[in-house]
């Protein structure tokens, strides 16, 4: 695995509500920690990370964006060329899930590939108060065809299944991504003990 | 035969081992098999038996005979194997017809059934099925070896390379037996053919060993049969003299007959597109609509042959005479007629070779000024050009600068703009006057003299209107005629948003699209290369010349480039972008014209509802005159700012009264406080102060935000006026995003990004901190992110808070005094910052800290439009023609497709809906790909002629079957079946003729032949055909009479007309001419070679044309009872 070739790069988007802890699930996902004083993002930022699915090596860049309303002029321009997008809200807060339909919107609007893979995270489960219960998550990503998954930054729930769940879609997914090498691998699912747990749906 | 049994068991053994001696471990000790001496012949048919295994071919259950129809419906496969005999290549092939699985099981199962009790044995082998099979004679596609002896599976050997052939009857037999010793090993009983003499002549020898018997396939190719063979009669006699069974009566000999005859003139119905007469616009009178129109269809008719095959299966030999004096078989009469049709393989679509011809300056590597420079050239070249600067710049200098109240009606200065290119009027690839043409239809709102900014966006808007309804009209006529017309406007409307949205081009009729079709018309009628790199060099000057003087482009929409146009769409709309931000520069007022005093009115309304009229009065008076003294604010003194405090004082003082009222009555205490009314009068006498101290009154305010107050001052907090965001086109994005995304992912890269980014956080706190004196940043992050703001619902925070916001104020810079700390204590009880936020040297704090009460007007521009519109037209200007077509090339293709979609609905194309879709899909993806790739798009191009020989295929074969001449009153009511009879002529290889010559179809057809012969016959013979002629001068409108009259004529004629070979000439006219081609399948169950051998499947076929005559023969013998 280690000198195998990149197969492709991936545009990955972090997109949501102000607050919902997009930078979190990044940096959690990124660089395994957590920051509870993660400073706010301005316009938006970028990582790097390469990940393996199914023996497909990849590397993804990740923007992360911020999610002020004001950014919201600046923010959709680097939306183009993204092969998955995530989209964020805090279970704690049903305003930061009310907001979901205009994120949609948005990415409707600004992103340049409608075959995007979409993946809804609902963040923060680790918080005792939930205003949005888990089936109105699965709800929305049912109408909106989104995978789904519940996750929490902080104690590191379904954060790595998140990502490598929307990579495996986006490498299935034909026409979505060029290769850069080598030949995709199929079906090589040994690998990866905790992307075989059935912490995600796929609807 | 010289292998024994044991060897061929294990023939890969064998090949592989060639070289050496192998001793068999489980043998005797004593025997030791050699294979060092094996010959290249032994080694050629172990190679063919390794492959028979290879292919599980070997002991191969029969097939069950074919369908209906199978053989040209159903899927062949071929596997293929590269053998050598010596130093000869041959490719071993095995082509079978793929059967599918639950049917060939059915039938298998059926046939258990049936044949349970015969044994293996007396199972009929594929072959003789195949021989005797009268389902798939004649199929409308098929190899040829399928064709000639009706197999559903068989071998061909074929020498590989073109050299090497096999000529010798010596070589032909000892391939042949070589192949019989494999299959006889492997007990395969399919047909092997080899293929002799050069590749063209289709010549094959081949044989098959079944069980008791052996099929040897012999051929005959001659270029001239003999005259007593070319007929029925003739062949029936080389069949049963093949057969060799003349002493006993020999059995009925069924047959199957196919004549074709040929249709190459169109004499109703010559082909009616007319070419586009492409100089006509240049002449004067034709108005602009001619540059923007597409040329489409075939310069030649794309159907240059109709095959018109009658067939007569399955006659008895008794039943049909045809001798070199008489013949049955006529025409009319035979009971199944097909069609098939013979395209033209370069119809030179008009739409397709036009814009071949435009993407082909892709391959041109000049720069606009190199070709340019060619024709302005020529030894005074230089100082022309010099000259032209010169007076250029002199012409600048003295042409009054446009202002607001007198802008030259634009055709003026475009007339000298156009100027600036000084060719010698004879070089000039594109003339004056059709330059000035090209640029009026580019720029339709230059022909409207106007005075002022705003008549001019009026007239830009009415132009847009007037070019578009234009462009709808063909639409909007066609809707008007009928109800069906009608149905497919509505289609193309729907195909119309599909298609804007799919290809990354530009808007219909937008100025880019309109510059893409200028440039291919200049491209395809006057002058190539040089006359697009013209009229791009006056495009750009006029690019320039709107910048500099503040005409906006028209019909390139308003607002930020929009990513989904091509990239050269998105310039242009940058440079609209920064001829506006240049306007509303230049002009003093923006931003605080009467607008920005409503807003304040409205304030007052809701705010000041229970003041007295006088004092409200006398507010909206200070408040108006402030907004006044800001448009003068550039140059403001200290007169100024006293006045304008003294008024900010008034004014802050009603409003902070204001404000706790509405605190009282409006809140629900959600965000304001129970305590605030008690703190009131301090807080309005601090605020006071505090307004006085900084000197500071708001600026640059947009809208207050619903029941939010500043926490210092309790005041009303206004929404800022703000920057907006820099517009940018997709390179500019990419290139931001990369030096982003350069910045690596460590954490200084982070910092680094953010505060390269934080401009925008910067200008809207300034604009913010303007717009509300005495803010805070807990002010600025409630509007600006809400959720950063955490309210405390409980009074135990209040210590916390009062903690942090001391913190706060005593780590920032702020000239907040101990006033400030006081009145932030009350109203901050509620709330306080996200955690995040509070970080010490976080970039918020940091930009806030920084941020001076600097109004969006007077900031620093975020945007500088003077540089990217010199960015733009620089790029303009750098681009080399090839560039330019292949930056305008999706405009170009979705015009082109629009037109193809036009047409393709208008003349309702069979099919059209899948082949738009691919076509759309395909073009969406070629434009989307970036960077733009010319193959690429010379395949989409590909795909668009391919569609417009499609849609001129159809044009042309419907006015051949429904042209006037045809109308007959039997016609009548048959429109339906004809209309699907062409449609399936388009869609399918062979079609059927339903009814044969009666069927409506038919009697098109057959009306066509007889107008075909008729005019034939008269080019070659006037005398004969002056009676014929005056007999029939124009058709005789019922078929009926006019068939009777035919056919008996046609009795006389059959008794000369010969075996058509022998070309006599027949005095009286037949309908048809001589079929072009002759088949004959001739089939007999005999018994072969003895009388008292078993009764086997004979076969022959014979195909008979001018000059190639084939003679197939398929002849089985017993090989047990010889």
């Amino acid at each position: 695995m280690e000198e195998q070739e990149i197969l492709t790069t991936l545009k990955i988007l972090i997109i949501g509500e102000s607050g919902v802890g997009k930078s979190s699930l990044l940096l959690r996902f990124t660089d395994d920690t957590f920051d509870p004083e993660q400073a706010a993002t301005i316009g938006v930022d970028f990582k790097v990370k390469t990940l393996t699915v199914d023996g497909n090596k990849t590397k993804l860049a990740i923007w992360d964006t911020a999610g002020q309303e004001r950014f919201r002029t600046l923010t959709p321009s680097y939306y183009r060329g993204a092969q998955g997008v995530i989209l964020v809200y805090d279970v704690s807060s049903k305003q930061s899930f009310s907001k979901l339909d205009a994120w949609l919107n948005e990415l409707e609007t600004f992103s340049t590939k409608h075959d995007m893979i979409k993946m809804l995270v609902g963040n923060k489960i680790d918080r005792d108060s939930h205003e949005v219960t888990k089936e109105e998550g699965l709800k929305f990503a049912r109408k909106h065809h989104m995978l789904f998954i519940e996750a929490s930054a902080k104690t590191n729930d379904g954060v790595q299944c998140a990502f490598e769940e929307l990579v495996e879609k986006v490498i299935q997914t034909p026409g979505l991504w060029e290769t850069s090498g080598k030949n995709l691998r199929l079906g090589q699912n040994g690998n990866d003990g905790n992307a075989a747990q059935s912490c995600y749906c796929v609807i | 035969m010289s292998l024994s049994g044991e060897d061929m068991d294990n023939p890969p053994r064998r090949t592989s081992s060639k070289d050496s001696a192998i001793v068999d471990d489980e043998a005797d000790v004593f025997e030791i098999t050699d294979f060092t001496t094996a010959s290249e012949w032994e080694r050629f048919i172990a190679r063919l038996e390794e492959i028979l295994h290879e292919w599980k071919l070997v002991n191969h259950e029969p097939r069950p005979p074919a369908m209906k129809n199978q053989y040209a419906n159903g899927t062949w496969a071929e596997k293929t194997e590269e053998v050598i005999f010596a130093d000869f290549r041959f490719m071993f092939s095995y082509l079978y017809l793929t059967t599918t699985e639950t049917s060939s099981q059915e039938i298998s199962k059926s046939k258990r059934e049936d044949q349970e009790e015969v044994d293996e044995e007396h199972k009929t082998p594929t072959v003789y099925l195949d021989i005797m099979n009268f389902d798939n004679d004649f199929p409308s596609r098929a190899h040829y070896l399928c064709r000639w002896y009706g197999l559903q599976e068989f071998f061909t050997l074929i020498p590989v390379s073109e050299k090497q052939v096999i000529d010798s009857e010596s070589r032909a037999k000892l391939l042949l037996s070589s192949a019989s010793v494999a299959f006889g090993n492997s007990n395969c009983s399919i047909p092997v053919f080899i293929q002799l003499q050069q590749k063209w002549r289709k010549l094959f020898t081949g044989t098959s060993l079944v069980r008791g018997g052996s099929i040897e396939f012999e051929m005959s190719h001659l270029k001239r049969l003999p005259p007593q063979y070319c007929h029925l009669a003739g062949l029936l006699d080389v069949f049963k003299s093949k057969l060799g069974c003349v002493y006993i009566s020999m059995p009925t000999v069924s047959v199957a007959v196919r004549f074709t005859y040929k249709l190459q003139d169109w004499i109703e119905s010559a082909w009616p597109q007319m070419p586009p007469d492409f100089s006509s616009f240049c002449d004067g009178e034709v108005g602009y609509g001619d540059i923007d129109f597409l040329p489409f269809g075939a310069c030649t008719d794309p159907i240059s042959e109709l095959h018109l095959s009658c067939t007569w299966p399955c006659l008895s030999e008794d039943m049909i005479v045809e001798n070199s004096m008489y013949s049955d078989l006529d025409p009319l009469q035979a009971p199944q007629w097909t069609v098939r049709l013979q395209m033209t393989e370069d119809p030179q679509c008009l739409l397709g070779v036009f814009l071949r011809d435009f993407l082909k300056l892709c391959e041109r590597h000049e720069s606009t000024d190199e070709v340019l420079k060619k024709v302005i050239g020529d030894g005074d070249a230089e100082k022309d050009k010099a000259a032209s600067d010169i007076s250029n710049a002199l012409h600048k200098l003295t042409e009054p600068v446009p202002s607001l109240s007198s802008i030259p009606s634009i055709s003026n200065v475009m007339s000298s703009a156009s100027a600036r290119i000084k060719f010698k009027p004879e070089d000039a690839p594109i003339p004056d006057s059709l330059l000035d043409k090209i640029l009026y239809f580019l720029f339709p709102d230059a022909k409207i003299p106007r005075s002022s900014t705003d008549q001019k966006m009026n007239k830009n808007k009415q132009s847009s209107s007037t070019s578009t309804s234009s462009l709808s009209s063909p639409v909007s006529e066609h809707e008007s005629d009928l109800g069906e017309v009608k149905a497919n406007g509505e289609k193309m409307a729907e195909l119309n948003a599909e298609l804007a949205k799919q290809l990354k081009s530009a808007p219909v009729d937008s100025l880019t699209q309109r510059l893409g079709l200028a440039l291919c018309k200049v491209n395809h009628s006057f002058g190539g290369l040089l006359g697009v790199a013209h009229l791009w060099q006056e495009f750009i000057l006029e690019m320039r010349f709107r910048w500099e003087n503040k005409h906006f482009l028209s019909d390139i929409e308003k607002g930020a480039p929009n990513m989904g146009s091509c990239l050269l769409h998105q310039k242009l709309q940058m440079l609209n972008c920064c001829i506006e931000c240049k306007v509303k520069r230049e002009s003093v007022g923006y931003g605080y014209g009467p607008d920005s005093v409503n807003i304040h009115d409205q304030s007052f309304d809701s705010s000041y509802d229970d003041r007295d009229s006088s004092a409200r009065a006398s507010k909206v008076a200070s408040i108006v005159s402030s907004s006044d003294d800001d448009e003068e604010f550039f140059d403001a003194d200290d007169d100024e700012v006293a006045k304008a405090s003294a008024q900010g004082e008034k004014n802050s003082e009603g409003k902070t009264n204001k404000g706790a009222e509405s605190g009282q009555t409006d809140m629900k205490g959600s965000t304001e406080p129970s305590e605030e009314s008690q703190g009131r009068d301090s807080v309005v006498s601090a605020d006071g102060q505090f307004q006085d101290s900084i000197t500071h009154r708001p600026v640059g305010r947009l809208v207050p935000m619903k029941n939010v107050f500043l926490l210092a001052t309790g005041e009303q907090l206004y929404i800022p006026v703000t920057q907006e965001p820099s517009p940018m086109t997709e390179d500019m994005l990419e290139e931001h995003a990369e030096v982003l995304a350069k910045l690596g992912t460590s954490a200084e890269g982070s910092q680094i990004r953010a505060r390269m980014q934080s401009a925008c956080l910067v200008s809207d706190m300034e604009s913010f901190k303007a717009a509300n004196p005495g803010c805070i940043l807990e002010d600025f992050v409630r509007w600006y992110s809400p959720r950063d703001y955490v309210v405390d619902d409980d009074v135990e925070a209040e210590e916390e808070v009062e903690m942090e916001q001391e913190q706060q104020s005593a780590g920032s810079d702020t000239p907040a005094t101990g006033e400030r700390k006081g009145s932030v204590s009350s109203p901050a009880k509620r709330g306080r910052l996200s955690q995040r936020m509070q970080i010490p040297g976080n970039m918020w704090v940091e930009a806030w800290q920084s941020a001076k009460a600097v109004s969006a007007r007077r900031q620093k521009r975020l945007f500088d439009d003077t540089k990217e519109a010199e960015k733009v037209l620089h790029y303009l200007a750098s681009m080399k023609p090839a560039e330019v077509v292949l930056h305008l090339m999706p405009c170009v293709i979705h015009a082109a497709i629009i037109k193809l979609v036009e047409e393709a609905i208008n003349t309702c194309v069979p099919n059209s809906k899948s082949m738009i879709d691919t076509l759309i899909s395909r073009a969406a993806k070629v434009t989307r790909n970036f960077p733009l790739d010319k193959k690429k798009y010379a395949e989409l191009l590909r795909l668009i002629e391919l569609a417009e020989t499609v849609t001129a295929r159809t044009t042309s074969l419907r006015s051949k079957f429904t042209s006037d001449h045809l109308a007959s009153p039997e016609q009548e009511g048959k429109e339906e079946e004809i209309e699907s009879f062409v449609n399936n002529l388009l869609t399918q290889s062979e079609v059927a003729v339903k009814g044969g010559a009666c069927g409506p179809a038919g009697a098109i057809i057959h009306k066509m032949f007889i107008t075909a012969q008729k005019s034939n016959n008269m080019i070659l013979d006037d005398e004969e055909q002056d009676g014929e002629g005056g007999a029939a001068p124009t058709p005789t409108p019922t078929i009926l009479t006019l068939g009777e009259d035919r056919r008996n004529r046609r009795k006389n004629s059959n008794l000369s007309l010969p075996s058509p070979s022998s070309e006599s000439k027949s005095t009286a006219l037949s309908d048809f001419p001589a079929p072009c081609a002759r088949e004959y399948i001739l089939r007999a169950m005999v018994p072969r070679p003895a009388p008292y051998s078993k009764v086997l499947p004979q076969r022959m076929y014979c195909l008979l044309m001018e000059s190639d005559n084939r003679i197939a023969g398929a002849f089985t013998s017993d090989t047990t009872f010889q």
